[in-house]
């Protein structure tokens, strides 16, 4: 009897207890649960094709073919490590072939040499490729991520090694975002000059015929000395705020620092004084013509190689306004002001309308402006003196506008019906792009994304 | 920039999660689309200006 009664106290305690524990339950139940920030294994596996034409290439001074292409395959892959964190590995190459890059050694003794055609030399293309590993983390209450990488690519004559962090902080309910990057770039060029200043005691390696300056009918001579550093680093802080502003528009402002040093110019960009004598390698009846793209056989031999400071500040600073308009229409904008201490001044305007066609599908129309000053250290071809410290022919920090046309094509499917042996297709993504630079330069650009989750 | 800054959290509306469906579309967040990033390498490569726009700071010469 007694024993019984003991055990009925147990149950009643033990009731009373499973009660008193019953409201702790909820909320610690409800803090220990929390959704995976990625539940599965995604992959992206993206394509680009580029083209590009253009009379300023920078191997020859600022006259000469552009001509370029490129293609670029890559492979991103989201790995989820706990519920918590995420491992991002994106992987690709550039596979290039260039003309202008090909005149770094122009004399491949099977055509004739000039800055307008591509020569069949070792530097006509090379691979890019390129490893970023980045490791994303995010609190419980997933208000708070940090986020570290470390990127390592390889060309045959540029290396860089890098490496950055930042935090993102999340309040007012998720509708506020501040962010911190910093990334620092320790990169290294293999000097690589234009072949005729690869110089032995004011001769020339493997041009055995120069004829020298036409008008004295002197020897080619430079005075070129080679850099003494090999070195170009890049440090760059990146704050950012992003505001939900309504149910149906967002909006975010981004400011960059970004700081260089070292070897800022590229070694291989011929620039011609127009205070020396010209030396050129050819057929010398052509001269008078030498800057029309008819010239097939003659070569400008070069005075120097470009020169820039060895330390450049940029300031941009960018807003984003991503509006959602009706059940048809989205609008996305962007806005960025840049200068810096080389005295470039640039403004970008990119308005883009995504139209959506049903549930699954998108396209949207891109329109994209740009406009900068040139640099302090530009002149155009043939144009600087030789008693200037910088100098550059690369209209690339030119004065110009551009504008960009395109399209872009969307599908998305959440539910991943479509299956390739194990992938899932998430999305397909292709954007189709024109580019017209006011100096003539052209470009024409695919690029394509698949998107799948591992099931 | 310091006004729009201040504008922007001046707004600092407080949307709930559950009223964020228009927000959340793939079209309207504020990342850029996944393939844009060979677009900003290429302007990038061509253009004197760069940054401000989640794209990559520095690594690579940019010379062909």
């Amino acid at each position: 009897m007694e024993l019984k009664q003991v055990e009925a106290v147990d149950v009643i305690n033990m009731k009373y207890f499973l009660v008193l524990l019953f409201p702790l339950g909820l909320v610690f139940g409800q803090n220990n649960y929390k959704r995976a920030v990625l539940d599965a294994v995604e992959v992206d596996m993206l394509m680009s094709v580029y083209s590009q034409e253009g009379d300023h290439a920078a191997v020859t001074g600022g006259i000469g073919t552009e001509k370029l292409s490129d293609i670029s395959p890559s492979l991103l892959i989201q790995i989820p490590l706990s519920e918590d964190g995420v491992l991002t590995v994106d992987s690709g190459i550039s596979k290039y072939s260039s003309a202008s890059s090909s005149n770094v050694g122009p004399f491949d003794g099977s055509n004739g040499a000039s800055p307008w055609i591509k020569s069949s030399g070792a530097s006509q293309d090379d691979v890019l490729a390129t490893t970023k590993l980045s490791y994303t983390h995010y609190s419980d209450n997933r208000n708070f991520i940090v986020s570290a990488n470390g990127y390592v690519s390889k060309e045959y004559d540029y290396n860089s090694i890098g490496f950055g962090g930042g935090f993102s902080q999340l309040f007012n309910n998720k509708n506020t975002e501040l962010g911190i990057n910093a990334n620092v770039f320790l990169d290294d060029w293999k000097l690589i000059y234009p072949v005729e200043l690869r110089i032995i005691e004011g001769d020339v390696v493997g041009i055995t015929s120069l004829f020298g300056d036409p008008i004295t009918g002197g020897r080619y001579l430079s005075d070129f000395t080679s850099f003494s550093s090999t070195d170009r680093h890049s440090y760059s802080l990146s704050f950012s705020v992003s505001q939900t502003i309504s149910k149906y528009v967002q909006a975010a402002i981004f400011f960059d620092v970004v700081q260089q040093e070292g070897l800022l110019s590229t070694p291989f960009q011929r620039v011609y004084f127009s205070d020396r004598a010209d030396y050129f390698y050819g057929d010398a009846s052509g001269i008078n013509n030498y800057a029309n793209p008819d010239n097939r056989n003659l070569f400008h031999l070069a005075d120097d190689v470009e020169r820039l400071p060895s330390s450049r500040t940029k300031l941009p600073w960018g807003m984003r306004i991503h509006a959602y308009l009706s059940e048809t229409f989205s609008l996305r904008t962007f806005y960025r002001y840049f200068s810096d201490d080389w005295g470039i001044y640039s403004n970008t305007v990119q308005v883009e309308l995504p139209v959506r066609l049903g549930t699954q599908f998108s396209i949207t129309p891109t329109f994209r402006y740009y406009d900068q000053t040139a640099a302090n250290y530009f002149k155009p071809y043939n144009q600087h003196l030789s008693s200037q410290s910088y100098y550059t022919s690369d209209y690339d920090l030119s004065s110009f506008t551009s504008h960009q046309f395109g399209i872009g094509l969307g599908y998305r499917d959440a539910s991943t019906k479509l299956n390739f042996w194990k992938l899932g297709l998430k999305s397909i993504q292709i954007r189709i792009q024109q580019y017209d630079r006011s100096d003539g330069l052209k470009s024409f650009s695919t690029s394509t994304a698949f998107s799948f989750v591992i099931n | 920039m310091m006004s729009l800054l201040l504008c922007l959290l001046y707004s600092c509306a407080s949307v709930k999660e559950y009223d964020k469906m228009y927000l959340n579309d793939p079209e309207v967040q504020l990342t850029d689309p996944i393939c844009m990033r060979y677009e900003i390498n290429y302007q990038l490569y061509r253009e004197g200006a760069s940054g401000a726009n989640g794209a990559k700071t520095g690594g690579g010469c940019g010379c062909n």
